[in-house]
């Protein structure tokens, strides 16, 4: 038989709770062994002694002040339970006004920024033509120079897909205009290219 | 005296298991309807649950800690978890098993804290069996005053003395089967182990318990 079996039946006969099929495999296991029976008796008598010595309840000292000290703790714990749900009810109250509130705030910020970001001086307002009328708007960006002489428009579409910039005030570019002479980039060019090049175009 | 003779004389003397309430003739208010009443708020009704289930709590951790302090405040402690774990305890469980449940972990968080506060220190009311090596002396061996000699001669100071020697699981199981007279099952809730480990940790304690009293008996 194994361990765990017997250990069950012995609990179980000193609790008087053996099954009939029980007792028959106890009855063996005491024909086996004729000791056991004496031990088992014996911790029927511990187990009794424990049961009439030791009280299943003792009042706690001072009883009262047990009640009243816990009472305390009990209403401390309901005060600060309230005290949370409040809180909770009062951030679940604005719940339905965070989502506008956010989108508000994206427009201002949008519209701030952009404010912060304008120059006070250099470039134009755009003009958009609205049915033959130019209409000045924000919302197109702004072109700066280095050079007062030059103004700047931008124009767009009613629907802003298309946009121009025109920029007033330039000189216009002559005819003989060498762009390979004028380049930066010829200073660095070989001389054998520029020779070559000039053979070229002539 | 003879043990028998002992015990049968203090069944005749005070019968176990007296609650504070009892004789009160008042037609007590079960427990179930206390609950649903502390579940709806009522703090009255809880105090009437506390008060009737106080000394059996204060008990069992008395007798499982063996501090008469810290078995005060651990009771509290017990009762307070009781009162927020109140809301969710629903009425076809066993109250008491439920309240036990409660008390097992509180004291076993109790221990394991006092064991890791204690890393290093001697503590002898930590020490189970396991941890004493085979063949040393577990007591002093000087002589006891009178006094206290006689008074531990008294048969429950050696069961107490004896259950002291038992390891925490041990004690509890014991405790909970003779002394709060839980059936199997329950004391396996209750200890959240399956119902073979309580057979097992049944018959070692009873075992152990029986051979540490025999010892006592044979001194004597």
């Amino acid at each position: 038989m194994k361990k765990e079996k017997t250990e069950e039946l012995f609990v179980k006969w000193v609790d008087d709770q053996l099954s009939p099929e029980e007792q028959v495999q106890m009855d063996a296991l005491l024909a086996e062994e004729p000791s056991l029976e004496a031990e088992l008796y014996q911790c029927r008598n511990a187990a009794d002694a424990m049961r009439a010595e030791i009280p299943a309840s003792v009042e706690p000292p001072y009883g009262d002040f047990f009640n009243s000290q816990l009472m305390r703790k009990v209403d401390h714990e309901i005060a600060s339970h309230s005290r949370a749900k409040k809180a909770e009810r009062w951030w679940q109250s604005f719940q339905w006004a965070w989502a506008p509130a956010g989108a508000l705030a994206l427009v201002l910020a949008f519209f701030a920024g952009h404010r912060v970001a304008k120059p006070a001086s250099s470039g134009e307002f755009a003009a958009v033509p609205v049915t033959g009328q130019l209409q000045l708007i924000d919302e197109l960006p702004t072109v700066y120079f280095n050079d007062d002489q030059l103004k700047a428009r931008v124009i767009a579409g009613a629907d802003g897909e298309v946009s121009a910039i025109v920029v007033d005030g330039l000189t216009a570019i002559r005819d003989d205009f060498d762009i390979v002479t004028v380049s930066t980039k010829e200073e660095k060019l070989p001389d054998s290219y520029t020779r070559a090049e000039a053979t070229r175009f002539r | 005296m003879n043990l028998l003779k002992r015990i049968t004389s203090r069944h005749l003397m005070s019968p176990a298991g007296d609650s504070p309430d009892a004789g009160a003739g008042e037609p007590e208010v079960p427990d179930h309807q206390l609950i649903k009443s502390c579940q709806g708020g009522d703090t009255r009704a809880f105090e009437t649950l506390v008060t009737r289930h106080r000394g059996k709590v204060y008990a069992m951790v008395q007798n499982m800690i063996k501090n008469e302090a810290d078995a005060w405040d651990l009771s509290q402690v017990v009762f307070l978890k009781v009162w927020k774990a109140l809301p969710k305890f629903e009425a076809r469980a066993k109250f008491s098993t439920w309240l036990y449940r409660i008390t097992h972990n509180v004291v076993y968080d109790w221990l394991r804290k006092r064991k890791i506060d204690s890393a290093g220190e001697l503590d002898d009311g930590l020490l189970s069996e396991g941890d004493i090596a085979a063949g040393s002396r577990t007591s002093p061996s000087k002589v006891a005053r009178p006094d206290i000699a006689l008074e531990n001669s008294e048969l429950g100071d050696r069961i107490n003395a004896a259950l002291a020697t038992l390891n925490a699981e041990h004690r509890e199981t014991i405790l909970l089967r003779e002394v709060q007279g839980f059936d199997y099952k329950e004391i396996a809730k209750v200890m959240d182990c399956s119902l073979g480990t309580v057979m097992s940790r049944l018959y070692y304690a009873r075992k152990k318990l029986q051979t540490l009293l025999s010892d006592e008996k044979g001194k004597d």
